[in-house]
């Protein structure tokens, strides 16, 4: 998956800005922002722009899972290249390529199945009532099979091997 | 001032002290909550960026219920405002990407129309009710409580759809603290992320690592606790600071409180009704001083 590739999908504004990179390491160095120095696979060498802008296998790059969109790298970056929305393609790419990070695979699977992010147990239905609150039912769990059969993201969620 | 209250999932599911505390405090300044039948997960902001259609109809539904019962709404969590904010943004600026959207969503007999609006309850705090309103409601003045404001990530950025507080230099919690009559401390780290997604899909001891020293500069700054807006952010300072003091042999404690617990012990409630003596990390001297201060 070559950056070229992504251009489609960050809009022509976007790649220009990112043909002006200079790979300053300026947005993976925003030493009391992002998360990224703390990852022993980051270092200037290796950063966001280096493995996943520069590569032509970025979308098979597992760090793309650990950005989490906070848009640091977009305020402090000094040419407007932004790198986190092409990170954001690289993922837009990785269901339908079978390469998408396995504990997103289960997270997005269990929201369009019961409509929470996070299983609703016993001891939640039991801690919900000691303090006086609702049981949880998510009424939502039709509508979401909707959504997700009209869009294809039920068929693309199925295992692919990449 | 009613609103349709968004649960998301993390609050009711994982940490249903807090939407206890958040039903309780929040009716006392104005802000009436309302229950809608039928939201989903928000859908969670990181996840869906795999399908971003599927994200934007799914975060278009959840809008569209608020809307059909004439209510802006109200959320608890950093990453539910940020989804739905950038949804109801980005769907009314484009009317082609509405239309397909109100497409995928004919078969559920909900349509987006773009007629209100999301906002976090910090956001409705500091920007509806206003500052003077919570001084007024204070009725224990948390003097003498050092704390480090931790706003989170997706509350400030990007700006232009959060429209909450400056991403770089975040000051708005800080003066939610000071009315309360507690004291922000000017801490290093504070706008680092928490960690929960390093927790999650990359490796914990870099998460570790990274709690480690957002501890580290809160303790420096002589923080008697750290307070935050956001379920994850509250995870990770609470268990997941647990975990971490066994790796870095940490020995100090950090207790993390969510805005809402230390706004209901400034209105006189007591720390059992407050929800704070279930967290995993507990500090003594804390808790001291905040029993003198609200008996």
């Amino acid at each position: 998956m070559a950056i070229r590739a992504l251009y489609l999908e960050v809009g022509d504004g976007r790649h220009k800005a990112a043909e002006i990179c200079l790979k300053c390491g300026v947005c993976c160095n925003v030493a009391h922002s992002c998360h990224v120095m703390f990852d022993h696979r980051f270092n200037p060498r290796y950063t966001f722009v280096y493995d996943c802008l520069a590569s032509d296998k970025g979308v098979s790059n597992t760090n793309i899972w650990l950005c989490v969109s906070c848009h640091k790298c977009e305020e402090t970056c000094p040419y407007e290249v932004s790198p986190i929305h092409f990170i954001e393609a690289l993922k837009g790419n990785a269901l339908s390529l079978g390469l998408v990070h396995p504990t997103i695979r289960a997270e997005v699977t269990q929201i369009v199945t019961t409509g929470f992010a996070f299983p609703v147990t016993g001891a939640t239905e039991r801690q919900r009532q000691a303090l006086n609150l609702k049981p949880l039912a998510s009424k939502a769990v039709a509508n979401l099979g909707k959504i997700a059969e009209r869009t294809g993201f039920s068929e693309r969620l199925k295992e692919r091997q990449p | 001032m009613k609103y349709a209250l968004f649960l998301g999932c993390f609050i009711p599911v994982r940490l249903p002290h807090l939407e206890a505390v958040a039903r309780k405090v929040l009716p006392d300044l104005g802000v009436e909550l309302m229950d809608v039948d039928g939201f989903s997960c928000c859908p969670e902001p990181v996840g869906f960026l795999t399908d971003r259609i599927t994200g934007l109809a799914v975060a278009a539904r959840n809008i569209s219920l608020a809307e059909e019962a004439g209510l802006d709404i109200i959320t608890l969590c950093n990453g539910c405002t940020y989804t739905l904010r950038q949804a109801n943004q980005t769907l009314k600026a484009d009317a082609a990407l509405r239309e397909r959207v109100n497409g995928i969503l004919a078969e559920t007999d909900h349509q987006f129309r773009g007629t209100i609006e999301v906002r976090h309850y910090a956001q409705v705090l500091s920007q509806i009710v206003g500052i003077d309103k919570i001084e007024s409601i204070v009725k224990k003045p948390l003097t003498g409580i050092h704390i480090a404001c931790h706003p989170g990530c997706h509350i400030v950025s990007p700006p232009e759809v959060m429209g909450f507080d400056d991403p770089l230099d975040p000051m708005v919690l800080d003066g939610m603290i000071s009315a309360l009559g507690a004291e922000p401390v000017d801490w290093d780290r504070k706008t680092t992320c928490c960690g929960w997604t390093l927790t999650n899909y990359g490796d914990k001891e870099s998460a570790n690592r990274l709690l480690g020293a957002k501890l580290e500069a809160m303790h420096a700054a002589s923080a008697d606790c750290s307070v935050v807006i956001c379920p994850q952010c509250f995870y990770q300072f609470d268990t997941g600071q647990m975990l971490a003091a066994r790796e870095l042999k940490i020995e100090y404690k950090i207790p993390t409180l969510y805005y809402l617990q230390l706004l209901a012990l400034a209105m006189g409630q007591d720390l059992d009704a407050s929800g704070i003596m279930q967290h995993r990390v507990k500090d003594t001297t804390l808790e001291e001083k905040l029993r003198r201060l609200t008996a």
